[in-house]
């Protein structure tokens, strides 16, 4: 046999058990998330400060989401953040809970197709959060975080806070029974 | 030309197999779901009719020539239904989220690169250059289309998006026969055409219970009715719209920001 055809070969089974693994761990992850419980769901969230979260995110937004123009806006400095929301393992722990809340809208749309909308919107805002975290965590590897932690951190939780009250909206609006849990689980 | 009594047989089972399905896709509404789909069984039926006839009436060269046209229009019809699935799965209410289509793109060409790079490894032992090069194009598509089937489940589960009943049924059957045809088309490339037929007619009557199989998958699976989703209100959909809209504007204006 020749050298082409034994790199050929093996090439193809590497390219072909790649796919399989692929297959069998996003499989298995889909049906994870399909078949999750609501205890499953609630158990997945990790404990976040909700006073921290709310003050970082009202320095930027007011109580309607909407963001602050006024001379007090954005007052917060670096440091104070980095405190009230844990650093950066808080910040990952809003990344995380982000895509539990995307996975908590999913969950009752299953039954309630008018949760899509708002299961798009979590979606798109978790993925904002998760770019944020991601710039956040390059700065950290290259030691330019200092710079532009407060940006990054401040949009990041404002829009996990937002995320949560949309959420809460939703179970509201909907007259879901599982609110009382979310609302606890949340600290709203 | 001469048939033998297994050939004939996987003809008969392909041409009752595709006739029965397409019967399926057009009684119970599918083909206006999935015209695309529809398109490719439709060919499948044409070709099973058109090359019986010219293997028994006519010559080597136009079985030849009309085979491996046909084929080049199969895979392309098959691209076209990877299109077609996935329009249902990232762009649910006619419109794509940016994001799942730049991550669709970046998909397609990383596929094409490795698909590429895994053709151009061998040299198959073959007597004519056309073989080779009928060889080397039958594993890209077959490796193409499987990486394909394989992105869009990535994706699918990373943005949390669901699969519909039938989508994800027609996607398995083509998934699961994309991936096998990738060992079969590399056990053709590794055995070619120098020393005789005999070990390509093995591997090829085996890719035909393979398909046979997920055509007989396909029958019940598109028979069988989806579970009932509640359509959107027009309210619904205007929100849903905005919401995409608005998130365009956003993830452009961070892309936009100087980065860390």
């Amino acid at each position: 046999m020749s050298t082409d055809m034994r790199l050929f070969l093996l090439a193809v089974g590497v390219f072909f058990l790649a796919l399989v693994a692929s297959i069998l761990y996003y499989y298995r992850r889909s049906r994870k998330i399909a078949d999750a419980t609501w205890e499953q769901l609630l158990r997945r969230l990790i404990f976040i400060d909700r006073s921290g979260v709310e003050e970082i995110a009202l320095d930027a937004v007011d109580e309607y989401g909407v963001r602050r123009t006024d001379d007090h806006a954005m007052e917060l400095e670096a440091d104070q953040i980095w405190t009230l929301i844990g650093g950066m393992d808080g910040l990952k722990a809003i990344e995380h809970n982000s895509q539990v809340l995307v996975e908590m809208a999913a969950y009752v749309q299953k039954w309630h197709p008018e949760a899509l909308v708002t299961a798009e919107a979590l979606r798109l805002s978790a993925r904002e959060i998760e770019w944020h975290v991601e710039r956040l965590k390059a700065g950290v590897q290259t030691g330019n975080v200092e710079h532009w932690f407060a940006n990054y951190a401040q949009n990041a939780v404002t829009n996990y806070y937002l995320m949560t009250r949309q959420l809460l909206n939703l179970y509201e609006k909907g007259n879901f029974p599982m609110r009382g849990d979310l609302a606890r689980a949340l600290q709203a | 030309m001469h048939l033998s009594g297994l050939d004939l047989l996987f003809w008969a089972a392909g041409l009752i197999g595709h006739v029965c399905l397409l019967f399926v896709l057009l009684i119970r509404g599918r083909a206006r779901l999935f015209p695309m789909f529809t398109a490719l069984i439709t060919l499948n039926v044409l070709r099973t009719v058109l090359l019986f006839c010219i293997r028994l009436y006519s010559t080597r060269y136009a079985y030849f020539y009309t085979y491996w046209g046909l084929a080049i229009l199969d895979v392309a019809i098959q691209l076209f239904v990877v299109y077609e699935l996935a329009t249902k799965v990232f762009r649910p209410q006619e419109k794509w989220a940016s994001y799942s289509r730049k991550g669709l793109i970046w998909w397609v060409l990383v596929s094409i690169f490795l698909a590429a790079a895994l053709t151009s490894i061998p040299k198959p032992p073959t007597n004519l250059w056309a073989q080779v090069l009928f060889i080397k194009g039958s594993f890209f598509s077959s490796a193409l289309l499987s990486e394909l089937f394989v992105g869009m489940m990535i994706l699918s589960v990373t943005e949390h998006l669901p699969w519909r009943t039938h989508v994800a049924r027609i996607s398995q059957g083509l998934g699961f026969y994309s991936l096998t045809t990738v060992l079969i088309e590399a056990a053709i490339t590794y055995f070619g055409l120098k020393s005789g037929t005999g070990a390509y007619q093995k591997l090829t009557h085996i890719r035909m219970i393979i398909y046979l199989g997920c055509v007989a998958f396909w029958i019940i699976m598109l028979w069988r009715r989806a579970s009932t989703a509640r359509e959107m209100t027009d309210q619904m959909r205007r929100e849903l719209s905005a919401i995409q809209t608005a998130a365009t504007k956003t993830v452009e204006a961070l892309r936009s920001r100087r980065e860390v």
